[in-house]
């Protein structure tokens, strides 16, 4: 393997990794304030759709990004009302969350461009190279001739970070993932935090949907996200929902796909299949790994019932 | 509006809890009485109402007139003979496999690997078809379904052997074993089972004595939706009057309790899920046997799913996954026919499905308080 293969590589990996990066940041917020992430899958078709469809008729990026945030909150809002005020099961709400959003935009698509699924063709984002650090040898190519969602996906990794260990609503967050009653009894309002982080959730899932759609594939299709959402969560436990580590198990998981696209090019005797599956089974294969060392925040599930 | 009629609802649920027992975990009581059996069908009927109320703005927002549209849907689904031939076929795999799901939920597993184990039963039930042709149809099909069986069976053991052994939950690890799945049909198309030079990833047509046989002369309607009543029935009485399903109701209702009665939860969780598997191989086999002849690329899709939605519209309990199953056959027909006659766009009924199920799962949150599903 030469060097430009390698590097080239690499800045797959990171690429590919930056939509499962930014939706298992929002994953990791709602998991650690008690609710289940199930319908991340769900959130980043809608933020795909709602990124692709306002891009195509406003012609506008910026527009694109906030209404992928703005259509991902939708489902958001539907699980946070039935997990929290109604505490319905949190595994089943988020499935049935991610079947709403699959048939609401295959619905929408269709509806909005009278009747026929229009075939979209986006300009993609494409890289920004930063001044004189993208010259590096070997580093500048990977890591600073990037495009924009991945430099913020990988920036936002720190406040989140800094958010959940060090500020008092970060912490006051993850007590209610860990113990609603005891933080109900020192004064915080349970309810409400799980609600605001299944929201936040939703908004980061979007702008990880609006990265596939306008950055990565430059298009939509049905169905697009097509388990991403849920290699994401694989990633959350991979990385034992600790934004740093979690992004190590993105990487991960982009390398690991990476890798496959490049295989498809080398003519070796395996079918694409195959190589499509690799994400899967790795993802697989790293969660048995690492098996029962995974400590779930220890309410997680569990609906907070106020006496 | 839905957060009106969300509210009403939760007022309803709260007033008939009331009347309830305030112990739901007990074995014993989840015994359907007839006032709990009139809860939970108009439960099912609420939800119904309530996601086709919001699916009709939808309509109307898109430009279509919604009460045309569910009346065309309707026509589609019972005007003809051929259609009711076609809903019934349709339930088939959803019946199969929502009654393995509904037990899973009810010992507290949540298998949602329908979807990859349909599509591996249906390769084994293809493979058998194409490779032992000289058998006569009477041992060929049932060969064929047994394989399907299998294959399903081990694909869901496969879930069940990592939580069981590593911990991993099983939502992931059929999730994730779903996508494995339908990618191993194209595979299997793409490679030795394919058919050459057809334009689409498929099989060759199985050999004639390898289809389903009729249940109705001169319809599409094949014997499948028999075995789905049987499993249905024969699930229905192994849950509710046998050891096994006591067990099973032990081990769903309070580990402690189960522990304690002596119930080892792993076995019981691994028999579940070998079940729902095996059951789901089956809906892939029929699949494949009475309705396509032969394997088609994406022939699953959404099947593990439905049957996910099947079950909850059922409250769990094995005998009522039969009418909520015809239910979601009959709607894909009608929904079909409106896409053709009022160009509404046939996923509607995801959406129909998607809010469905949210509904079930608030109403049922809010009434057995504290178990999980």
């Amino acid at each position: 393997m030469n060097y430009a293969v390698l590097t080239e590589l690499l800045s797959a990996s990171i690429r590919i990794a930056t939509p499962l990066l930014l939706v298992a940041l929002g994953g990791v917020i709602s998991e650690l304030a008690g609710t289940f992430a199930v319908g991340v899958e769900g959130m980043m078709l809608m933020g795909a759709f709602g990124g692709a469809v306002t891009a195509l008729v406003t012609k506008n990026l910026v527009f694109g990004l906030v209404a992928s945030c703005i259509c991902a909150v939708l489902p958001a809002i539907i699980i946070a009302v039935a997990t929290v005020k109604f505490r319905a099961d949190q595994m089943v709400t988020g499935l049935a969350a991610n079947i709403f959003a699959l048939g609401f935009t295959s619905f929408l698509l269709r509806a909005l461009f009278g009747g026929k699924a229009p075939v979209m063709v986006l300009p993609t984002i494409g890289a920004i190279h930063i001044p004189w650090l993208s010259q590096l040898p070997i580093a500048g190519p990977i890591l600073f001739d990037e495009p924009l969602m991945t430099y913020l996906a990988f920036l936002l990794v720190i406040p989140v970070h800094w958010f959940l260990r060090h500020t008092q609503a970060g912490l006051t967050l993850r007590a209610v993932g860990e113990n609603p009653e005891a933080a109900f009894s020192v004064g915080a309002n349970p309810h409400r935090i799980r609600m605001m982080a299944i929201l936040a959730c939703g908004v980061f899932a979007g702008l990880g949907g609006a990265t596939l759609s306008l950055q990565e594939l430059g298009t939509f299709t049905d169905g697009m996200t097509n388990g991403r959402g849920f290699l994401a969560l694989a990633a959350i436990i991979v990385g034992r929902w600790m934004p740093f580590r979690l992004m190590w198990g993105c990487l991960l998981i982009g390398a690991a796909s990476a890798l496959a696209l490049n295989i498809q090019g080398w003519g070796l005797p395996v079918s694409s299949y195959v190589i499509q599956m690799t994400p899967y089974l790795i993802a697989l294969a790293v969660l048995c790994g690492i098996g029962r060392k995974a400590r779930m925040p220890a309410a997680i599930g569990k609906a907070f019932i106020r006496n | 509006m839905r957060d009106g009629a969300l509210r009403n609802k939760e007022e309803k649920d709260r007033t008939a809890a009331k009347d309830q027992p305030a112990d739901s975990v007990s074995v014993s009581d989840s015994r359907n009485g007839s006032s709990d059996f009139w809860q939970r069908l108009g439960l099912a009927i609420l939800a119904i109402g309530l996601s086709f109320a919001v699916s009709a703005i939808f309509i109307w927002l898109s430009g279509k007139n919604p009460l045309l549209a569910y009346w065309s849907m309707l026509g589609g689904a019972f005007g003809s003979i051929d259609s009711v031939a076609f809903a019934l076929n349709k339930s088939t795999p959803y019946v199969l496999a929502g009654v393995g799901v509904a037990l899973c939920f009810r010992a507290r597993v949540i298998n949602i690997g329908g979807e990859g184990q349909i599509a591996v039963g249906g390769i084994a039930a293809s493979w058998v078809a194409l490779n032992c042709s000289d058998l006569p149809g009477v041992c060929l099909i049932p060969l064929a379904i047994l394989a399907g069986s299998g294959a399903g069976a081990i694909w869901a053991a496969i879930p069940a052997a990592m939580r069981l052994a590593r911990g991993v939950h099983e939502v992931l690890g059929t999730l994730l074993m779903n996508f494995v799945g339908v990618l191993l049909v194209s595979e299997a198309l793409h490679g030795s089972m394919g058919e050459v030079g057809a334009g689409f990833p498929q099989s060759p047509l199985f050999p004639e004595q390898a289809w389903l046989p009729p249940l109705i002369p001169d319809t599409d309607l094949h014997i499948g939706i028999i075995l789905a009543v049987v499993a249905v029935v024969v699930c229905h009485f192994g849950f509710w009057h046998t050891p096994w399903g006591f067990r099973l109701r032990l081990i769903g209702s309070t580990d402690k309790a189960a522990a304690y009665a002596g119930v080892s939860a792993a076995r019981g969780v691994a028999g579940v899920m070998l079940l729902a598997g095996g059951l789901a191989g089956v809906a892939g086999a029929v699949e494949v046997l009475g309705v396509h002849y032969r394997l088609i690329q994406g022939f699953s899709q959404g099947f593990g799913f439905n049957a996910v939605a099947i079950a909850l519209l059922a409250s769990l309990n094995p005998v009522a996954v039969l009418p909520a199953g015809l239910f979601f056959g009959f709607l894909e027909a009608g929904a079909l026919a409106m896409q053709r006659e009022i160009g509404v766009p046939s996923s509607l009924i995801y959406v129909i499905q998607g809010l469905t199920m949210i509904f079930v799962l608030c109403a049922l949150g809010i009434s057995w308080r504290r178990q999980r599903v």
